[in-house]
């Protein structure tokens, strides 16, 4: 795969599945902008990440939870690249995976659900309306929102959470109709838990242990492990793909 | 700011030589400053070791010996203690070993300490665990006490993190003063163990001494095995010898030497079903420590008969040792251990380039090697670091004459089968010289008082005082109250 000339922009970049994403397409060519919230430092070492495996990288400190933040940041790429040729919608709210202490459904609150709704939606929507006129103008782009496996497989039921990524997949799939007309392509890619990251990083063992029982490549996903699809998915390879959802799980849902 | 080893008790600091080791290269290398003690300063912490066990620990119930050491092994099983962020900071640093494996490691060996396992240990032992408080009646007449050693010189191997707690932990029970040689590969966790200690008893902790020499330095060893009532090594054949050579012929010396480990699965953990989970244990028995452990698989026998072929079975156990070297990558290995698996691997290829009973399964890096064999072969040594022999065998019975030529180094055998089995092969494993039978996928983790080698753990170190039933009734005669 060969992203010499290709700008990606990637939100919340600065650490786990975003980074690993970040990297990826760097190694393969990209010029890659490095979206984060608070870390600085870490962003920078994924810059220089990205740098040291032959791309570019650019670290860019946007709050995506802010319209006036993301108009801002895509006006800056544009300024600097002069397009946007891949969007990945990585960047969530966070949110503990925590087995043990998830809200029963009884007890959860509708602010729960509305919060995760504005956390999985928000940014997404926004991102891709800004980048939209840069897309059409070249009649090309493929966006990429980041979805959880759980929508097909709620192994822990996180409810809100869940709920919030079934209807970023609702989202991309109208989305994709919308925008296929135009040669832009939006497709989805629902990783399984992915360790280590730090939303993953006090899952316990006996939980990875039960989710490895039934997986039939028989271990848990690496953010490099979920790197590839994404690229794939941003590439010519799946230029007559749309409205797709890429479970990357080892096999654990088949859908 | 090199981190510091070590741990002694009566001498100043300042006025000890330090040496430096080096682990680990560029910017995550890390210097650790061991001690380098003269005779002078051995004989001085010796004594202070000595006196601290006279003094206080001699007399210090076993109940509160647990009690301490359960507070410390509590700090370091809490992850947010200083002491256990070090620990999982450093460990994978010193030893190479995968960061997610040293922690949940630790805590898994940790848990083997908590006192209910301690008080498990000691009544492993001792019928009566009160014999380490006091004299006790005896069946034959007469009463008896345990009484441990005075100073216990340990001489530990640094295959597997955190191996010298075994010990240590077997000496403070014993009511034993220790002084303890930690070794190059794996020098903090020991002196770690006794500043925990020391934060909750200090008294406690100026029972052990924590030092270092280079392995088989002549006069800090044989000055350091001058001061011992018994002695406890870990190490190969040879250097075993030398150490028992060094040491004063009065002195006790137990030695745990090199061992050989291995699997066998039944017929009947090889169907579609159970496959999966008998390949991921015998896989993570191999994975744990990059096999360094005396528990660790070499081989496999693995039963013909069942739904899933042996020669099926090692294609199961290679994608699960690819799926572990993902989750635990292997550490890396040095020039010589890079050497034994190179030289273990050509031997292999040679053979099968001989013959078509014999596959070798492994990945582009060499991180793990799995050969299969069809033809009727015994156990040897494997290249270790994931490398491992799974036999075809008509029955597992077969397969035990095949292990006995190694009977001197013949440990754990993990055991996939049925109960009948179990007990049937246990009893021949066992006049073939095994020790210690266990679950598949649990060779790594001996169980709180395990008969390590088939000893025992306590009373192997303490001597017997008994009052004989002649002193007692003698005594009668001369009481005050005599009629």
């Amino acid at each position: 795969m060969d992203f010499k000339d290709k700008v990606a922009v990637v939100t919340g970049a600065s650490r786990g599945i975003g980074a690993a994403i970040a990297r990826a397409f760097a190694a393969e060519g990209a010029s890659v902008v490095v979206n984060y919230l608070q870390n600085d430092a870490a962003a920078e070492q994924v810059v220089a990440a990205c740098q040291a495996a032959g791309g570019d990288g650019v670290a860019m400190r946007a709050d995506v939870t802010s319209e006036t933040a993301i108009r801002t940041m895509v006006d800056e790429v544009l300024g600097t690249f002069g397009k946007i040729d891949i969007l990945v919608n990585n960047a969530f709210k966070p949110y503990a995976f925590d087995p043990e202490a998830r809200r029963l459904f009884w007890n959860s609150e509708w602010r729960d659900y509305e919060s995760q709704f504005d956390g999985a939606l928000f940014s997404t929507y926004h991102l891709c309306k800004a980048v939209l006129p840069s897309m059409q103008q070249r009649t090309a782009g493929s966006i990429i929102n980041i979805a959880s496996d759980l929508v097909a497989r709620p192994t822990i039921p996180y409810h809100e959470y869940t709920t919030a990524k079934s209807a970023l997949i609702g989202f991309s799939r109208n989305l994709a109709m919308e925008l296929g007309p135009l040669g832009i392509r939006v497709n989805c890619m629902a990783p399984g838990l992915v360790y280590p990251t730090d939303a993953s990083r006090t899952t316990k063992e006996d939980v990875k242990d039960a989710i490895v029982a039934q997986t039939p490549l028989r271990r848990i996903a690496s953010p490099e492990d979920v790197a590839g699809p994404v690229l794939f998915l941003a590439s010519d390879w799946s230029r007559f793909m749309t409205g797709q959802t890429l479970y990357v799980d080892g096999g654990l849902v088949m859908a | 700011m090199p981190e510091v080893a070590g741990h002694l008790p009566g001498l100043s600091t300042e006025k000890v030589a330090w040496h430096t080791l080096t682990f680990g290269e560029g910017s995550e290398a890390l210097d650790v400053a061991v001690p380098t003690l003269d005779d002078a300063q051995i004989s001085v912490l010796a004594a202070h070791v000595r006196q601290a066990r006279s003094s206080y620990l001699k007399s210090l119930p076993t109940a509160q010996i647990i009690a301490t050491i359960d507070r410390a092994i509590g700090r370091l099983l809490d992850r947010n203690d200083p002491w256990r962020r070090k620990m999982e900071a450093l460990l994978p640093r010193i030893t190479g070993y995968d960061a997610e494996m040293v922690r949940l490691g630790l805590t898994g060996y940790l848990k083997t300490f908590r006192a209910p396992e301690l008080n498990r240990f000691i009544a492993e032992d001792f019928a009566n665990p009160q014999l380490l408080d006091g004299f006790q009646p005896t069946v034959k007449g007469g009463v008896a006490k345990a009484v441990g050693p005075e100073l216990m010189v340990h001489i530990w191997a640094g295959n597997v993190p955190g191996l010298p707690l075994w010990s240590l932990i077997s000496g403070l029970l014993v009511k034993a003063g220790s002084i303890g040689k930690v070794a190059s590969a794996e020098p903090l966790f020991a002196g770690w163990f006794a500043k925990v200690l020391g934060e909750i008893d200090p008294r406690l902790a100026d029972c052990l001494g924590i030092v270092w020499w280079k392995g088989g330095d002549e006069a800090p060893e044989r000055a350091v095995l001058r001061q011992a009532d018994l002695v406890l090594a870990y190490g190969g054949t040879g250097s075993l010898e030398q150490i028992r050579n060094r040491a004063p012929a009065t002195t006790r010396f137990l030695g745990f030497g090199h061992k050989v480990s291995f699997g066998m699965i039944a017929r009947e953990a090889l169907d579609p079903s159970k496959v999966w989970a008998t390949a991921h244990r015998a896989a993570f028995d191999m994975v744990r420590y990059d096999q360094q452990g005396c528990y660790s698989p070499q081989a496999f026998f693995v039963e013909r008969g069942g739904r899933v072929s042996p020669s099926e079975f090692s294609r199961y156990l290679a994608h699960e040792l690819a799926a572990f070297e993902r989750k635990f990558p292997r550490r890396r290995l040095s020039f010589e251990e890079a050497g034994r698996v190179a030289a273990w691997r050509n031997a292999e290829e040679a053979k099968a380039l001989m013959s078509s009973d014999r596959q070798i399964l492994t990945d582009a890096e060499c991180a793990w090697s799995v050969v299969y064999v069809e033809a009727p072969e015994g156990l040897a040594p494997s290249g270790l670091n994931r490398t491992v022999l799974v036999v075809a065998v008509d029955t597992l019975e077969e397969a035990v004459p095949r292990v006995a030529p190694l009977r001197a180094f013949l440990q754990t055998v993990g055991i996939a089968a049925p109960p009948e089995a179990v007990y049937r092969i246990g009893a021949l494993l066992g006049d073939a010289g095994a020790t210690r039978i266990c679950a598949l996928g649990e060779m790594s983790a001996p169980e709180a008082g395990w008969h390590h080698d088939g000893r025992f753990n306590l009373l192997d170190l303490v001597t017997m005082v008994e009052i004989d039933r002649s002193a007692e009734i003698a005594a009668e005669a001369l009481a005050p109250y005599a009629d």
